[in-house]
């Protein structure tokens, strides 16, 4: 009987987001919100990341998936982007980003695990949200989520969703959405990370983890 | 045959790729084939952002499945003047890896007439690794000094990157994060920094047995790189009462033959 | 011609999940018998994967005057398998009035192994001690219960790294230099340890301490003797 033994698994596991992301729409601009932790199986690989990755002035996404595509595909989304601009003398608009992110994501569909949303402002549109699922595809929705924490707050955001929020009222929804994920999602956790572009720009927050607001109080002690 | 008379034109070769398949595929190699077993090596690497710098640390144990390989082994490769990168998983990776990138960097700075900075090596090796998709299994961690101050970054064998003001790879990774979650804090001074890093390095030693040995460390500030190979030494060896002697004859041997050398220059070989 | 072959997608596949009942908790053991005396040793460190689970586990155990056994492999197995052979050799000394023999506790190990030829313990056993002339005697088994009598052995997962250097320094293999003189048993103790220290150093399951068990006429003396623990 051989008594060789072999050490943890051969292959390091990619590293993959876990994640809760999402994006909507406001009077006059867009929230991105995000949790902060990256998982590589049951270990937290890194509990403060950014996943609202900036692709040009008034655009980010919001990657969900494994780390390395989606970090690979940023990249090339904001040399796409930045090369777009220069030719066209002015900040890209949101719909060709979007548009850009849905053919890398599917032209690779088979090399990639990538779950995206893709959110900003521009002149033309204003505030803007796209959805790019798994294995590409591109909708256009009111307000977006994404991740393996998303699941748990389908019910919550169509119940409190409604066209028309102020900017305050946007930021208060995903924060309370993305708590409630991270509070039943094993994979979602960390902190806060919400970004939130109007026409003045981008406004970048934060809420700590022993800050979350805490809905879900009213069973548990 | 033509095949066999052609010069390689550089980069990797997948000649043997498709045997190899097929070697697997057999019944009686599989898991255990050699194929595998020279893969996984264990190692515990870390480093930290101090006040006026980073700080770098590895053990220095390279295993190849439950042997150790090597005892002393240096896990901390140079990048440039202001940039060090530790390397877990595959040495030959982690190596071949570094080297390319110290290469392409002072190519880089020849070109540019300035010093690198941190970010550009850091992507530059993510894409090179996200390009082979995990094949190889380099994990590293990128610290250094440049314009921008201070930065340390890990970068997954897939190509995805970690910035954070420390960090740990390698199998040791866990008992190392455990020491740096209890100890770190924002702007440590030098000692308190690099002793830091020794805890969390020596914590991977004890507790992982992927990780042995010493512990190597290096700083780097703006003034400067200084590199401690060794500062801490394992225990010392328990020293045999009886030492073994075998007297001359003990092998068989049909022929002497004793030649005389002179040697001219040159290092003693290491022990 | 063959049908192009379509690309599959990355989703994955499903996995199945079987029952595993054995891991390999590694370890060292090892024995060496002189014309009246047998020295059997084995290292406390028990581990699984890269974790060490604890630095003091024995895997010797003294089941008679003169006899003891070692044993690696899965520690789940070696504790039971030793509870029972102490039971059986307790029940042996109350049904005989009498302790039982170093050959006959190791042709009852090779029974109990057997016994479970389908559903092993997944233990790799060493029985030393004295025989009935005593002399030192060695014991050297597979996991389902094949047994030899030899003068030295060694198992576990320092094994492939000592066998050799056994083989040429007490058997004398491969030389024609064969020592008159019989190795003592202080002798004998030294090159135990020199053997645990130096395979602690290349075999990441051996370490910590080593557990020696020197039994001679005067009965069976127990020693420690620390390892490096990294």
């Amino acid at each position: 009987m051989p008594s060789y033994m072999p050490g943890p698994g051969v292959d390091v596991s990619d590293p993959a987001l876990g994640t809760t992301i999402m994006a909507v729409e406001f009077d006059g601009g867009v929230v991105l919100g995000a949790d902060s932790r990256t998982s590589s199986g049951s270990y937290v690989a890194n509990r403060v990341s950014d996943k609202i990755t900036y692709v040009s002035d008034k655009i980010y996404v919001c990657r969900s998936g494994s780390a390395a595509d989606t970090q690979a595909v940023a990249d090339m989304m904001r040399m796409y982007l930045g090369m777009h601009s220069l030719e066209i003398g002015k900040d890209p608009e949101v719909p060709t980003a979007a548009n850009i992110l849905n053919q890398v994501c599917y032209e690779n569909k088979n090399y990639l695990m990538a779950g995206m949303i893709c959110a900003g402002w521009d002149e033309r549109n204003g505030g803007v949200v796209y959805s790019i699922p798994l294995g590409g595809g591109l909708f256009r929705e009111s307000y977006t989520i994404g991740g393996s924490g998303s699941g748990y707050i389908y019910g919550y955001c169509d119940a409190n969703f409604r066209k028309g929020m102020s900017k305050h009222e946007a930021q208060e929804f995903v924060k309370n959405a993305i708590s409630l994920a991270i509070w039943r999602d094993g994979s979602s956790g960390g902190v806060i990370r919400t970004v939130t572009i109007t026409k003045d720009g981008v406004e970048r927050e934060m809420v700590l983890g022993d800050k979350l607001p805490h809905l879900a109080k009213g069973w548990c002690p | 045959m033509e095949a066999s008379l052609e010069i390689p034109k550089g980069g990797f070769s997948f000649d043997l790729c498709k045997r190899n398949a097929w070697l697997e595929s057999q019944a009686n190699y599989g898991s255990s084939s050699i194929i595998k077993k020279a893969k996984k090596t264990g190692t515990t690497i870390a480093g930290i952002i101090f006040k006026d710098g980073v700080v770098l640390g590895a053990d220095t144990r390279a295993t190849s499945g439950p042997i150790v390989a090597d005892k002393n082994c240096e896990k901390i490769h140079y990048l440039a003047p202001n940039i060090f990168c530790c390397g877990a998983g595959t040495s030959a990776d982690c190596e071949n890896v570094t080297e390319m990138m110290a290469s392409n960097l002072t190519l880089h700075r020849l070109n540019t007439g300035r010093e690198c900075r941190v970010i550009t090596a850091v992507t530059m090796l993510s894409q090179y690794l996200f390009r082979y998709q995990g094949y190889i299994s380099a994990a590293l961690v990128v610290g250094g000094v440049d314009s921008t101050g201070p930065s340390l970054y890990t970068i997954h064998p897939h190509g995805s990157v970690d910035q954070l003001p420390f960090v740990t790879m390698g199998s040791g990774s866990l008992a190392a994060m455990a020491v740096f979650e209890a100890g770190y804090q924002e702007g440590l001074e030098r000692q308190p920094g690099i002793d830091l890093v020794r805890a969390a390095i020596q914590s991977g030693i004890d507790n992982d047995l992927g990780s042995g040995s010493n512990v190597d460390i290096t700083v780097i500030t703006p003034e400067g790189v200084q590199r401690f190979r060794n500062l801490d030494k394992a225990e010392p060896k328990y020293k045999s009462k009886n030492p073994l002697f075998y007297p001359k004859g003990t092998t068989k041997y049909y022929d002497e033959i004793i030649s005389k050398v002179a040697i001219i220059e040159g290092d003693a070989m290491e022990q | 011609m063959q049908a192009p072959q379509l690309p599959t997608s990355q989703v994955e596949q499903p996995k199945e999940s079987r029952f595993s009942p054995y891991q390999n908790n590694g370890g060292t053991c090892l024995a060496l018998a002189g014309a009246d005396f047998c020295i059997i040793a084995a290292d406390s460190r028990l581990s699984l994967g890269y974790s060490i689970l604890s630095r003091n586990t024995p895997k010797v155990a003294q089941l008679t005057t003169k006899t003891c056994i070692a044993s690696s492999g899965c520690n789940a197995d070696m504790v039971t398998l030793q509870k029972y052979l102490k039971f059986k050799i307790q029940m042996y000394l109350h049904q005989h009035g009498k302790e039982m023999s170093t050959p006959a506790v190791a042709q009852m190990l090779a029974t109990t192994l057997y016994h479970r030829r389908f559903f092993p313990y997944y233990t790799f056993n060493i029985v030393g001690g004295l025989d009935q002339n005593g002399e030192g005697c060695v014991f050297s088994y597979d996991a389902i219960g094949c047994f030899e009598r030899l003068k030295y052995t060694v198992s576990g997962s320092g094994h492939a790294l000592i066998e050799p250097f056994l083989d040429n320094l007490v058997a004398y293999k491969n030389t024609d230099n064969k020592p008159t003189i019989e190795r003592s048993c202080d002798e004998t103790l030294e090159l135990v340890k020199d053997i645990f220290s130096s395979a602690g150093e290349r075999d990441i399951y051996t370490g910590d301490f080593v557990d020696i068990y020197i039994i001679d006429k005067n009965g069976t003396r127990y020693e420690q003797f620390p390892l490096k623990k990294d």
